[in-house]
Order: C-alpha cells, then structure tokens, then sequence
C-alpha cells in the first residue's frame, strides 16, 4: 500500500523567524486514514519526530541541500499505543510556559548536566525548565528518562544553540 | 533519540591497553627489538605489534566504543559484544607475538601461531567493524567528525587484510606467488594504513569532536575540515589501493606512496590549521591537563612530520624510518591517547558514579576525580623521556635510548597510577566520595543503568 503524501513547506515560516508547530499540526489533524506528511524544513526538525512519533507516525529524514531537510511522516500500521507504550501521554500537547530558563551554553561539560539536573530537583511536578546549550546533551539524556521527567529539545534555527525543555515529573505521571 | 549509555566494557580495553604499553616499554628497556636488533628483524616486529594492536587499537577500540555513539547520537549496536571481541583480539595478539617469538627461534614448537593469530585478530576486528559499522550506518548521513572514524574504520580493514595475508605467508599457509609479492613488498602500505589511517586518522575525528567540547571551542564543519577529510581520504586511498594495485602489476610501490605523500602533507596542513584554531577560538581561556597534553601531542606530530620531509630531502629517510615510527607511535599516539584518557577515565568514572544522584545531594565535580599537578608531572617526564630516546636513535647513542625507554617506563607507570586512583575514587575528599545512593564503580567494567 503506496501512502500518499501530504506537502507541508514550514521553510518560508522559520525564515521569517516564525513557528510553524500549528501550521504542522493542523496539517496532521486534516490527513484521511492511509496518508502522510511530506515535511520541508531549514533544519532537521528532531522535536517534531517525537511529537508525531507519539501520534503513530513514523519519520524518514533526509537532508536535500542547501541544509534544507525533507522528512516524511508515514501513518503506522498499528494503533499508536501499542508502538510507543513508553511515550507519556502529556509529551503530545501543550506544556505550560517554564518557570525557570536557563543558559549554560558557556559552561564546561558537565555543568550544563549538574546544573539542569539540580534545578530539577527543586521544581514542582509539572513545572517546566527551558535550558539553552551548545551541544545535545547526550548524556543527560538517559538520567532524565530514568528520574520520570518529560523532554524535548532541537537546535534552534542558527544550528548552534540546542534547547532543551524539561517538564518534571511528566514521564512519571504518564506511566 | 533516547541519549547514549555508557560503553559497558571500554574500562577492560584502557586496562589491557595501558598494560600492553608498559609490557612494551618493559620489552624496549630489557634491550629486546629496534634499535637493538633490525626493524625488521622478528623482536622488533614483536614489539611493534604488542604497541599498535596492545596498546594503540585497543585503546582507540574502546574509546570508540564510547565516542561513536556520541558523535551520531545514537546507542552502539550492542553494548555486550565488546567483551567476546576484546577476548578474541587479545588471544589474537598473543598468538601473533608468539608466532614472531617463534620466527625468531625463541621458541621452538610446531604450532601454527601465526594462522591462530590471523584467525582471532581478524574475527575480533570483524566484530569490532561490524559493531561500529552498524551503530554509524544507521546514522547517515553523518557529521563530519564521525566521517573520519570512518575512513579509520576502512583503513583498519585494509590493514587487518593485509596482516591476515602476511600472517598466513608466514605461517606457511599460504604459496601463491601473489600474495607471497604482497608479503614482500605490501609492508610500507600495511604500515601507512595502520598508524595514518586507522590510527592517526580515526584520533583526527576525534580530536576535532573532543578539543572542541573541553575546551568550548566552535565545532568545525567548514572547508578547511572538510578538505582534511576529503584529501586525506585521497591520499590513503591512493597508498592502499594504488599500493596493492601497483604491487599487482608489478610496479614501484614507491610511485603511489610518494602521490599519497604529497597529498597527506596537505591534509595535515588543513588539520593542523584547524586545530590552531580551536585551540585559539576556545572561549576557556585556562584548560585542562588533557588539553594542554594533547596541545604537546599534536606539536610532536608537526615535529615527527618536519623531520620526515627532512630526512626525505636529506636521503637519509630509509636508514631512519625507525625513529619516525617511533615518534608517530610515542611522541604523537600514544602522547595524545594518554592525554584523552587522562580525562575519559575521570569523565567516565564520574558519569558512573555520580550520575544517578546529581542534583539530589551534594556530588564532587568531575576535577576531584584527578590531581593534575601530580599527573602533569608524570606527562612532563613522559614527554622529555620520548624526546632523550628520540634523539639517541638519530644519534645511535643505546646507552642513551635505553635511560630515555626507562624514564618512559616510569611515567606510563606514574600515569597508569594516577588512573587508577580516578577509577577507584582515591582523589576524592573521604566525605564526599560516596554519598547516599551511590556505589564504587567497578574497575573494569562500567554499570550501565537501565533508563
């Protein structure tokens, strides 16, 4: 079964500086049963592939020049719950705005780790902590998972800084 | 994209491979192989493979099995297979340096070892291939640093192929014509893919990767690094490809090593250019041991290549290719392997350890691990130690060469401790180093939480 592809062109929206997730969204709401999104971006949006992932698509990326990137969402064959079990139901939809931000792109690794991980610590389930950093926090990544707490991060559209959203908790409450 | 764990056995490979490199300085300072006998000669072969494979490969395996999956962000394809495939390269190495033991008459048995050793070294190199191989595919296209650790990878294929041959020629395994023409004349290509390619290049990628996050420089993607990796792919592909080609016809291998020459030197004067950038972009002004180490390293690596093109032009680069080796090995690769190690172990450690209370209770920071003023003097000694032998091979002075092997002996050992401490949490004040919720990590091994 060949899926039919929906075109969705966010590049012009990111360059005037814009947001395109509402935009995607909408697109994704309006797709019939069997079809896909073709999505064109300025930067590989690896956000997003969480977002949808958690609505049952799956993603191919490919980078088409230009340091544009093409991706194409396919609908899974199975039902959504069954193929990321894992996946906290509240990763899906709005988060509310962070009470803390932070910018640790100047410090040494591993404080940007220490730090956001101890900010945490303090934070109300729930609560949301912005952190900007130069690097994917790779390591950071894992220990979130296991505290329960919910993440999403990208670059941002200069490709140098990485933004991390975290909301305390979340994962856990999900489960 | 779920982050990276840590690499379950990469502490097991920098155990073996730091024993390994006192072994061989041990072997050096006892008077064993170059310069004592022909560089050549089975002793110095010996000697040479418990460096490059003992030392330097497993090293640069383990590190790889660490660093891969954070240059393409992704887990390593199996985080258990390393253990059967260091078991498999470290029962390789000792059939091979038995089989060059046996060359030489020091023991006299009919056993194959040679066969043994191209069997074990070359399934635990697949392995190695295959586990690296399948984490990087699946991550195309890839950023540049990763892109080096690939042509690494090629090369280390290319030389594992060309050491299987040598060892079944020698091994009296293998007769046809071909490949006893391969074992004759194939060393120089053998050699140029081990320490340029997959060494010395594969510690490019890494540099470019590592330099940049410890020192908060801006990660290089432009043309200069590119055209490093594009030119000094060519020149590998011209001396292993070109090398086996014009052995196959029966042509100089000299012409295809001498193009890949010139083309080499440019590569590394696009590296080198862009190395001194990081180094002067950095955003820290005052940096770590390890940064300041491997600064000495890459300066010895300069070094090593004047020096070349010196004797080159001088004509006197065959009758002193064995100091070259020898700085390449020591003064550049293994400078800039301890160096990096001198940090991963404590970075490592840390991560380990403290990882899982981070935030919760008061942790040390990853410097407690270490005492650098302790260190920096055992990489001073280290470092003066690789220059005193250096010199005394030019100059032909063994008495000389023997007291720098020595002083190299003790530093390594000197290092080898200060590691030891960091992994076992020695440096760490006695009230901070295991808070509630923590254990010791284990020497040889690392705990990988489940997440």
């Amino acid at each position: 079964m060949a899926t039919q592809f929906i075109d969705v062109d966010v590049r012009p929206t990111l360059r005037a500086g814009g947001e395109p997730f509402g935009a995607i969204m909408a697109a994704i709401a309006k797709l019939q049963p069997g079809q896909g999104l073709r999505l064109l971006a300025t930067f590989e949006p690896v956000p997003l592939f969480h977002v949808l992932g958690s609505k049952g698509f799956s993603h191919v990326a490919k980078e088409i020049g230009g340091g544009d990137w093409e991706v194409l969402f396919s609908p899974a064959a199975t039902a959504s719950v069954d193929t990321t079990p894992a996946k906290p139901a509240s990763d899906t939809g709005a988060w509310p705005s962070p009470v803390q931000e932070m910018d640790n792109r100047d410090l040494d690794p591993p404080e940007p780790m220490v730090r956001i991980l101890a900010a945490a610590e303090a934070m109300a389930n729930g609560e949301v902590l912005s952190a900007l950093l130069c690097r994917e926090p790779m390591f950071l990544l894992p220990e979130l998972a296991k505290r329960g707490h919910a993440w999403r991060g990208g670059f941002e559209p200069d490709g140098k800084t990485y933004k991390i959203l975290i909301r305390v908790g979340a994962a856990k409450e999900a489960a | 994209m779920v982050g990276v764990a840590l690499s379950r056995w990469t502490m097991s490979y920098f155990a073996t491979a730091v024993l390994a490199l006192i072994a061989a300085e041990g072997l050096m300072l006892a008077g064993i192989g170059y310069p004592h006998t022909a560089i050549a000669a089975p002793e110095s072969l010996l000697l040479v493979h418990l460096v490059a494979i003992g030392w330097l490969s497993l090293l640069m395996c383990g590190a790889l099995f660490q660093f891969v999956p954070v240059l393409v962000n992704r887990p390593l394809d199996s985080n258990t297979l390393p253990l059967p495939t260091l078991i498999l390269l470290v029962a390789g190495l000792a059939a091979l340096l038995l089989g060059f033991a046996q060359l030489g008459g020091t023991i006299q048995t009919p056993f194959g070892f040679f066969p043994a050793a191209a069997i074990l070294l070359g399934a635990g190199f697949v392995l190695v291939l295959w586990n690296l191989g399948r984490t990087l595919w699946a991550e195309r296209p890839l950023p540049l640093p990763a892109r080096f650790v690939v042509v690494g990878l090629c090369s280390l294929a290319a030389t594992v192929f060309l050491g299987i041959i040598f060892a079944l020629v020698l091994g009296g395994v293998a007769t046809k014509p071909h490949l006893l023409d391969v074992t004759a004349l194939g060393l120089p290509i053998h050699v140029i893919a081990g320490l340029g390619g997959w060494l010395t290049f594969t510690a490019f990628g890494v540099s470019y990767r590592l330099l940049a996050m410890f020192m908060l420089a801006p990660e290089l993607e432009g043309r200069t690094t590119r055209g490093a990796l594009y030119v000094g792919t060519a020149a590998l592909t011209v001396a292993i490809v070109g090398g086996m080609a014009a052995i196959c016809t029966s042509t100089n291998v000299i012409w295809p090593i001498g193009a890949a020459g010139g083309l080499g030197l440019l590569a590394l004067a696009l590296y080198g250019g862009d190395i001194q950038h990081l180094y002067r972009a950095r955003k820290r002004r005052v940096i770590e041991l390890n940064s300041r180490m491997a600064g000495i390293a890459l300066a010895n690596l300069a070094v090593t290549v004047a020096l070349g093109i010196g004797l080159l032009f001088a004509g006197r680069f065959n009758d002193h290719v064995g100091v070259v080796v020898f700085l390449v090995a020591f003064a550049w690769l293994t400078g800039f392997g301890l160096a990096k190690l001198y940090k991963i172990v404590a970075f490592l450690t840390w991560l380990e350890c403290y990882g899982p209370v981070l935030g919760k209770t008061a942790t040390p920071r990853v410097q407690d691990l270490v005492t650098e003023p302790r260190a920096q003097k055992w990489f001073a000694l280290y470092f003066v130690a690789v220059w005193i032998a250096a010199i005394s091979l030019l100059l032909t002075t063994p008495s000389l060469f023997r007291l720098g092997v020595g002083a190299m002996l003790l530093a390594t050992i000197g290092i080898g401790v200060q590691l030891m401490r960091t992994r076992r949490l020695a440096n760490v004040a006695p009230a901070l180093r295991l808070p509630k919720g923590t254990r010791p990590p284990h020497l040889l091994h690392s705990s990988v939480q489940p997440s």
